[in-house]
């Protein structure tokens, strides 16, 4: 099926964007157009003005700046996934850009384009809140700056404003013992999570943690924090019981649907399984503990 | 209100300049405005992966990008393999792989295939059979059970190399005991099931369905046993 007509444009600036975003009637943006290409085609979404970022060449960037990791608006799942700065320092990072769909979207589809989808069960979203993220705008009043726990409202629906363009998804960079990590569940390739868990645990000189954040993907109406998780490991020291105790209180955060890929309290427990694996490979890669051989 | 504009497709070498829509897909920019229906639509959802052509290189699903966006890039679709450098007198060396190794049965998925393949082997001449399925993985196969398709994939890696072989000996024939062009029998069977080799075919991850997957299954990997000697701290 085609789209209904539309009108195209193509900035070749954050600033031009910004001014055609207040000067359009209900613009729509396209970044990788990954999701947003087939709701135009079934026209789910029909907007009559597209703004086009893909020429946009400022916000094509993967860096460590000012103390943040950030991805500018173009950076796509394949910058990630072929990046050797995510490899050596970002392991919930480097987890989830080879879980995203499939090698052919992941070279268009956008990290930060997936945020701005909110869709709950998009991964970036979750990896945003563990890392204490914020998303970056930029609007006619110029730039600000969004935590993730603020960024996303309900499905699809986010605290961007009309005239606001995502620039920017940025984490703080981490700390010498600092590791992350994300695990995720699906049915094959391709296909959404059915569930998953972004751990990052950051741990003081005597072996503590000393910060926590775990977010989860697919089982509630938005990525989701599991609060009481990260506080029951905030000033512990890392072992498998605690862990135990983490991933069942993420459990009982998560608020799944059963759904045709399995039941509600199906989910709960992989939201157990998946957040005590994340923690365990986080820890790991924070060097807090040793991975024994169990073989 | 969506008026056309022009835009330029450099397809298998030879520059197009084509008006579209701003809503035409480049897939229906390439089949019909240019008439080269080797690149199929399969599911019209950005799912089955028959679309995929390369753009600048890399591999992208055609259906799922306006012909506007690709203005001014080099497309490579299945029309521009039998004249890519590396192909042989007719075909390329994929192309040869997937009809030695029965790497099709209807056919519809294969330029996808190929050209999911060729962007692989570009990037990485000699793909392992994991390597190979994730590559294929966003290409929806539903007659080979994609085993065939991984042994046409591997057959160009070996011929390519071989190939590269030949030409590095100053033109010497390559190890070919079979003389056929095709793969040496001494590289093991051909048909691995009949070999006795039942992973192969059940596999849980490549089972009966889809290209494996490498993420992980609750319940097949216990969390991790820890060795607190290395934890840090000393109150333990």
């Amino acid at each position: 099926m085609k789209s209904a007509p539309f009108e195209h444009h193509e900035p070749e600036s954050v600033s031009e964007a910004v001014s055609l975003l207040e000067s359009l009637d209900d613009p729509t943006i396209l970044a990788g157009g990954q999701s947003l290409v087939p709701m135009l085609r079934f026209r789910l979404a029909n907007p009559d003005v597209v703004v086009d970022i893909n020429g946009i060449d400022s916000l094509e960037y993967l860096r460590e700046e000012d103390g943040y990791l950030k991805l500018g608006a173009l950076a796509r799942h394949a910058d990630v996934e072929d990046s050797d700065l995510i490899d050596e320092r970002y392991g919930s990072f480097a987890d989830t850009a080879p879980l995203v769909a499939d090698p052919q979207i992941r070279n268009r589809g956008t990290v930060v384009g997936s945020v701005a989808q909110a869709d709950p069960k998009g991964d970036w979203g979750s990896v945003l809140i563990a890392h204490d993220g914020e998303v970056v705008v930029e609007g006619p009043d110029g730039e600000r700056a969004i935590p993730a726990d603020e960024f996303f409202l309900l499905p699809y629906d986010t605290t961007l404003g009309e005239e606001e363009l995502i620039t920017e998804a940025r984490v703080p960079t981490p700390a010498d013992r600092e590791g992350s990590a994300y695990h995720k569940l699906k049915r094959k390739t391709g296909d959404y999570a059915m569930a998953g868990v972004a751990a990052r645990l950051r741990f003081d000189d005597d072996g503590r943690i000393e910060s926590a954040g775990i977010g989860m993907t697919a089982v509630d109406i938005t990525n989701a924090r599991a609060s009481e998780a990260e506080e029951a490991l905030e000033g512990e020291r890392p072992s498998p019981e605690l862990f135990e105790e983490a991933g069942e209180l993420a459990a009982e955060a998560s608020n799944p649907e059963s759904d045709e890929h399995g039941d509600a309290s199906y989910k709960e427990r992989m939201v157990d399984v998946l957040a005590q694996r994340a923690l365990g490979d986080a820890a790991e890669r924070a060097g807090a503990v040793k991975r024994r051989v169990t073989q | 209100m969506s008026d056309e504009r022009e835009i330029t497709l450099t397809v298998n070498g030879t520059e197009h300049t084509i008006e579209v829509e701003p809503r035409r897909l480049l897939v229906h920019a390439i089949r019909e405005d240019l008439g080269m229906t080797g690149t199929h639509i399969g599911c019209d959802t950005g799912n089955c992966g028959a679309c995929t052509v390369l753009v600048d290189g890399e591999p992208i699903k055609s259906c799922l990008m306006f012909a506007a966006q690709a203005d001014g890039s080099e497309i490579l679709t299945v029309e521009g393999m039998e004249d890519l450098p590396d192909a042989g007198p007719e075909l390329h060396p994929l192309q040869e792989g997937f009809k030695e190794e029965h790497g099709l049965q209807c056919g519809y998925c294969t330029p996808g295939m190929l050209m999911a393949g060729k962007a692989l082997l570009e990037e990485n001449p000699d793909p392992d059979e994991e390597e190979i399925r994730e590559a294929i993985s966003g290409n929806l196969c539903r007659c080979t059970g994609y085993q065939n398709i991984v042994k046409a994939i591997e057959y160009a890696a070996d011929e390519l190399d071989d190939a590269e072989r030949v030409a590095a000996d100053g033109g010497a024939l390559a190890a070919d005991t079979a003389g056929d062009g095709g793969p040496d029998p001494a590289d093991g069977p051909l048909y691995e099931a009949d070999a006795g080799d039942a992973d192969t075919f059940c596999g849980r991850e490549d089972c009966c369905g889809g290209p494996s997957t490498d993420e992980t299954h609750p319940g097949e990997d216990p969390p991790a046993q820890f060795d607190t000697e290395h934890m840090g701290g000393d109150d333990e």
